[in-house]
């Protein structure tokens, strides 16, 4: 019997836990997801809310006030997260903090541990990651946005854009793992991590754009002028920013894959059901093999991505709990799931609102708000497309063949 | 405070299908869950509790599965059991267990909500020899008693009785609450004792189980009069 050892199936407590998390969703996300994207913002009491029940930064340590959440369960939240509103914009806000949280609490200093964490996880503070820059995301070694060590404190110069969160971190307080230049080495060498604070820091400017989706988060730019930041707001160590940066997006490219099978499962389900009873010629259209077919192939393929993605969570969560896998498994792992995922749910969307006819064209419907959202992963939004495709190429083929 | 609760775990009802050609329900993959007002019961016993202390041992027919979530919404400890048998049968067993146990309190959800038959927690109360409130909206603890607010068709009485007693509650009662992942993982520690699968004799034999059949009449009216006057010569 040597497959007994493989096991596909969550455990009792993994189980009780997604019932647990759908039904606090369901009373206290779902019938707000209209407003969500209408309004754009996430209601003061939704994040009251799913703060009181531990969703926000859990996976930071109970010390911390989180939850100590493995990624497995993570992965389980960000999925019912986006069942609820599948528009994306809570899931986001639910994953940056979750992603680049856990990545604070490893690496961060003792003092800015103390002063951060506690208001995420209590819902009072926004934490978010900025990375990108207006000359844009996937090329990291070409940040531009600059550290330096000034008479014992740290400066910040530079500018940040397409950030998730800044309208956010403004109202609310709290700020960013942001990546920066610490010295003008070529490549991906010379970066480090810092915490940014944001509301009321003198030199942070901040504009908000107007998305094409996910409205109830903010996306906007951050201008950093001459910001003074503590010395302790450095992230591990100095000129090691790219290990720490990519441990980050895996962490938060898993939770971005569970939010898009999320979504994309909650869309199947209602097509499945509006399939079986909706007529047409005088038959239902699940009898149709042109829809039945189609069906099938986009449940096939949410399948595989799942698989994908749990996997992904899985792999991480026996890396941090018991010291297997090399970074190189994790980085390819990693992008698979979030190469395939937003994609998957992307095609799956699309086909259901095809389904639903007109009335799938319309916001009553909520499935545009699907289609919408999931697009910012296909962008890129914690990694684009072509971005995994080379994590991918590097961990088959090796540095040698590595494009840029 | 010791207090005990009864929880039966049954099929989720939205998740039941019928099979069209024999009318019964299919349960094959349907979901499990706690009936909904036993939930009400277990979310008070926990309040009284957080209030006064004491221990909550909650009496689940059904799973593990539905003891860890018992246990993960603060229960203390928890006691399984599975029964093929009617009202009468499962309260004179649940009566077997409990006689022994030291308890102060005993609360019931009004009914299951799959059978509804109201009577497992009068029947228990009876074959304790102790107090019931029925029906109960609301309840408070007094020295050495309990106060329950009643709910009636037209309104509600308030009871008092002695303890021990046993309560049936309303869904009106409270909101019970849904475990966290801390809650969930902390009760994994938390004891939970198997009694087997009892088969007291039973006065009532379910032949089968099938779904009311749904037709149509397929009348068709020609106008809203004619409407109004099948309406009324229907009342």
């Amino acid at each position: 019997m040597i497959g007994v050892n493989m096991d596909f199936s969550f455990s009792e407590e993994q189980e009780l836990f997604r019932k647990s998390v759908r039904g606090f969703c369901e009373k206290k996300l779902a019938p707000r997801a209209g407003e969500i994207d209408e309004k754009g913002e996430i209601p003061n009491d939704v994040l009251a809310d799913m703060a009181g029940f531990g969703l926000l930064g859990m996976t930071i340590s109970e010390k911390y006030g989180g939850s100590g959440a493995d990624f497995t369960e993570a992965s389980i939240a960000a999925e019912e997260i986006a069942r609820a509103d599948i528009s994306m914009a809570t899931a986001v806000y639910y994953l940056v903090e979750a992603g680049w949280g856990f990545l604070m609490e490893r690496y961060g200093t003792a003092k800015a541990r103390e002063e951060i964490l506690p208001g995420v996880t209590n819902g009072k503070n926004f934490l978010g990651i900025a990375s990108t820059e207006a000359t844009g995301g996937s090329d990291i070694a070409s940040i531009s946005t600059t550290l330096e060590k000034k008479e014992g404190k740290l400066v910040v110069n530079g500018a940040k854009s397409f950030i998730s969160g800044v309208r956010e971190a403004e109202k609310y307080g709290g700020g960013y793992v942001t990546i920066v230049k610490t010295e003008q080495e070529p490549g991906h060498k010379g970066l480090s991590v810092c915490y940014l604070p944001v509301k009321d820091t003198p030199g942070i400017n901040t504009s908000i754009f107007k998305q094409m989706g996910r409205e109830g988060i903010s996306t906007g730019a951050i201008n950093i002028t001459n910001v003074e930041i503590p010395e302790h707001y450095l992230i591990g160590e100095w000129n090691r920013g790219i290990h720490y940066a990519m441990e980050g997006f895996n962490c938060a490219r898993t939770l971005v894959a569970a939010a898009c099978i999320g979504a994309a499962e909650k869309a199947l389900e209602s097509g499945i059901e509006y399939i079986k009873e909706r007529q047409a010629f005088g038959t239902p259209l699940a009898k149709f093999e042109g829809i039945q077919f189609q069906m099938a192939d986009d449940y096939a393929r949410l399948e595989s991505a799942r698989l994908l993605v749990y996997r992904a969570a899985w792999m991480l969560d026996q890396m941090y709990g018991k010291n297997r896998f090399s970074h190189g498994e994790i980085n390819k792992a990693v992008a698979c799931c979030k190469l395939v995922a937003p994609t998957t749910a992307f095609d799956i969307i699309r086909d259901v609102l095809t389904w639903y006819g007109a009335y799938g064209y319309t916001r009553e419907a909520g499935l545009e708000r699907g289609l919408r959202g999931v697009y910012s992963y296909i962008i890129g939004a914690e990694g684009a497309m072509n971005i995994m495709r080379i994590i991918i190429g590097k961990e088959i083929l090796g540095k040698d063949f590595t494009p840029y | 405070m010791d207090i005990i609760v009864c929880i039966k775990q049954i099929y989720d009802l939205a998740q039941i299908k019928v099979d069209s050609a024999s009318r019964r329900p299919v349960t094959e993959g349907v979901a499990k869950k706690l009936s909904d007002f036993d939930k009400n019961a277990l979310e008070e016993a926990i309040r009284i509790r957080e209030k006064h202390g004491g221990k909550v041992l909650a009496i689940i027919r059904g799973t593990k599965d539905a003891a860890k979530e018992v246990l993960a919404m603060g229960a203390d400890e928890a006691v399984i059991y599975e029964i093929e048998s009617d009202s009468l049968g499962t309260a004179t067993f649940l009566a077997g267990m409990i006689q022994n146990m030291k308890y102060d309190l005993i609360l019931c959800g009004e009914a299951s909500i799959d059978e509804y038959s109201f009577q497992i927690g009068p029947r228990l109360a009876q074959a304790l020899g102790i107090a019931v409130l029925t029906y109960a909206r609301r309840i408070e603890l007094k020295e050495g008693g309990i106060v329950g607010e009643r709910d009636l068709e037209n309104g509600y009485e308030l009871a008092e009785a002695k303890l021990p007693a046993l309560v049936t509650v309303t869904k009106d009662i409270n909101e019970p609450r849904i475990p966290t992942l801390v809650q969930i993982l902390g009760a994994s520690k938390k004891k939970i004792t198997e009694t087997g699968h009892a088969k007291p004799e039973s006065g009532v034999e379910t032949l089968s189980i099938q779904a009311v059949e749904m037709k149509r009449k397929g009348i068709i009216l020609k106008d809203i009069g004619e409407l109004a006057r099948v309406i009324i010569s229907e009342k």
